[in-house]
């Protein structure tokens, strides 16, 4: 019973995690069809940034979350001038995803071997004076840096609702999203919308890096797994349904700490994988899309 | 089927180049080395190629299909069979991953197959690395006659073979449709193709080069300290940068860009360091950016400009004489 509970709340605190690490990549392919291949990368990026601040100038890693999101938010701004604007030329919407993903493509090369000169190839973490410690609650036990990572997690879903549903940014781009053609006639400043949203998303990346430094560890090439995960989250949620990322990430977390009772741990990820092919062959749609 | 007797001649030039040298002089050890990983690198982007150029499948699952290729070689020539028979079985193993793990992929449309096979090469790797936790290696009896020189042979034929089938395939009826789904999926299911069939067909050529080039490296290098290294994404997205830079949807595209990525790498990598892969990244979004259809299509562009320039400002002249 106790280890059921134990993998329960395992699975929890995981997939919040994963949830925050899908939602930068959700909002890029949900509101502007780009899909973001380096947003693996991007991640390590913004744990690194956090690194650094630790560091250099002993910031705690929770604190150093608004630096970096500042700190990404600019790159993102810098990431939709140079290379994703130029896509929005091209004819249809699937050159346009076909297309940003080869540039990005690109882009991790870039990054990967520019963090590999800036920070060495270690494995790099943070280790805080509370890292390690534990919670106890009816004999299950949550790791702090856990915890602090669903908390974090639920802030920015929540903060990116609010924004979403209830500013006139946010309504600007849901109308870009629908149709960015009818979007623009109406008076909405289209590209404008587009630069400041992949801004986010890549601050959004960055806070996930946050929270993964500081509870797990992190190298120049681990973007990968990472890029992984945040794209089982995103189609598990459905594609442009921003809001049900976090409960995706939750059952992903979940489903992997399940199989790691049935299969052991080397094969967790494998399970969890064959997983999401079966829900994208079966569902592509995602769980959580709404029946029209 | 029309024959361009200027490219063959070319061609013949080229395989003429290759065969004899190593033949009548000794050539180094590095060259050798580097024009063995050249051949692999055009025999995985014709293969990329195939998928991603001609029927616009952009497949992020070529490392399994090269990693298998491998596995099957390795074992296969271990328990006593001859190398070249070893190769086609790895290329055949890599059949059978298609037929198991593609085909279901292969209803997916878009950038779903592309995060699909991605996903499942990344399964390949995991898996592999669980079931081969030590390090795979020849027994010592294979390295005493180590020589390079028909590792050199068997890269450059299978390098041919595929060259000449990617030409077969897309000089056929097969390679219309698959141009024809590359194009417009839905168009060309509405005119009469059965679009699945042919992404099918390409699928299953394109995963048997591959295989065969996992033989091919099977063969020159003997252990493999961390079998998990060739099942790693690296071995997708080198080939895919090589067929994107030297042109995607041209025969010869990926033969330049694995020239280019090759040799430029040697070039670089002992004076950059670790700085040459990000001049490759830059280059490679530039060209993704700005030449689409890669460096064979910018040949095409200078040579329409210089064309044209050459009608702006030569030929008034000679009118006006």
């Amino acid at each position: 019973m106790e280890i059921i509970l134990q993998t329960i709340a395992n699975g929890i605190l995981v997939g919040a995690l994963y949830g925050l690490v899908a939602l930068g990549l959700g909002l890029l392919m949900g509101a502007m069809k780009f899909l973001n291949i380096a947003h693996g990368t991007f991640i390590i990026l913004g744990g690194y940034i956090s690194f650094w601040l630790f560091t250099l100038w002993g910031i705690d890693p929770f604190l150093s979350i608004p630096v970096v999101i500042i700190a990404m938010f600019l790159i993102g701004l810098v990431l939709y001038r140079l290379a994703l604007s130029p896509l929005l030329k091209l004819p249809n919407i699937g050159m346009r995803i076909d297309t940003s993903m080869l540039v990005t493509f690109g882009l991790i090369w870039v990054l990967d071997n520019v963090m590999t000169m800036l920070w060495t190839p270690d494995t790099r973490t943070i280790m805080t004076s509370y890292t390690g410690e534990t919670f106890r609650f009816f004999g299950t036990r949550f790791s702090i840096t856990g915890l602090g990572g669903v908390g974090v997690a639920v802030l920015v879903a929540i903060a990116l609702y609010f924004i979403l549903i209830r500013t006139y940014f946010g309504k600007h781009i849901r109308a870009a999203t629908q149709d960015a053609e009818a979007a623009s006639l109406c008076g909405i400043n289209v590209h404008r919308i587009y630069l400041f949203s992949s801004g986010i998303a890549i601050a959004l990346a960055g806070v996930a890096g946050v929270i993964v430094i500081s509870t797990y560890s992190i190298n120049a090439s681990g973007g990968i797994s990472w890029l992984l995960i945040a794209f089982v989250v995103m189609i598990l949620a459905g594609e442009g349904n921003i809001n049900a990322i976090i409960p995706a990430g939750v059952i992903f977390g979940l489903l992997e700490a399940g199989s790691v009772l049935v299969v052991g741990v080397p094969y967790r990820q494998a399970i969890a994988l064959l997983v999401f092919i079966v829900v994208l062959m079966f569902k592509p749609q995602g769980l959580f899309a709404k029946r029209e | 089927m029309s024959f361009h007797w200027n490219k063959l001649l070319i061609i013949g030039a080229l395989v003429i180049v290759f065969i004899v040298p190593p033949m009548v002089m000794e050539i180094g050890t590095a060259v050798m080395n580097l024009l063995i990983i050249l051949f692999i690198f055009i025999i995985l982007s014709q293969s990329w190629n195939l998928m991603g150029g001609y029927t616009g499948q952009i497949n992020l699952g070529l490392a399994a299909f090269f990693g298998s290729g491998l596995l099957v070689t390795h074992y296969i020539w271990k328990a006593g069979i001859p190398i070249y028979f070893a190769v086609v079985a790895g290329g055949l193993s890599a059949v059978v991953l298609a037929g198991i793990i593609g085909l279901p992929t292969l209803r997916l449309k878009g950038a779903y197959f592309a995060i699909g096979t991605f996903a499942l090469a990344e399964v390949c790797r995991i898996v592999v690395g669980n079931m081969f936790a030590r390090m795979v290696k020849m027994p010592g009896s294979y390295a005493i006659d180590y020589s390079l020189i028909p590792r050199y042979y068997l890269g450059l034929i299978v390098a041919i073979i595929a060259v000449a089938v990617v030409y077969w395939v897309t000089h056929s009826k097969a390679g219309l449709a698959m141009v024809a789904i590359r194009d417009d999926e839905q168009a060309a299911q509405v005119t009469g193709v059965n679009t699945f069939k042919y992404k099918v067909y390409s699928l299953l050529i394109s995963s048997f080069l591959a295989g065969l080039a996992g033989g091919v490296y099977a063969f020159l290098r003997l252990s493999f300290h961390n079998i998990t290294a060739v099942f790693s994404p690296i071995w997708t997205f080198e080939p895919l940068m090589a067929a994107i830079i030297g042109g995607a949807g041209t025969l010869m595209g990926p033969i330049l860009g694995s020239v280019f990525l090759v040799v430029l790498s040697e070039i670089f990598a002992l004076t950059l360091g670790e700085a040459h892969l990000i001049i490759f990244g830059l280059l490679f979004i530039l060209v993704v950016l700005f030449l689409p259809r890669g460096l064979m299509g910018g040949a095409d562009m200078a040579r329409t400009w210089m064309y044209r320039m050459w009608r702006v400002f030569i030929k008034p002249h000679k009118a006006v004489m």
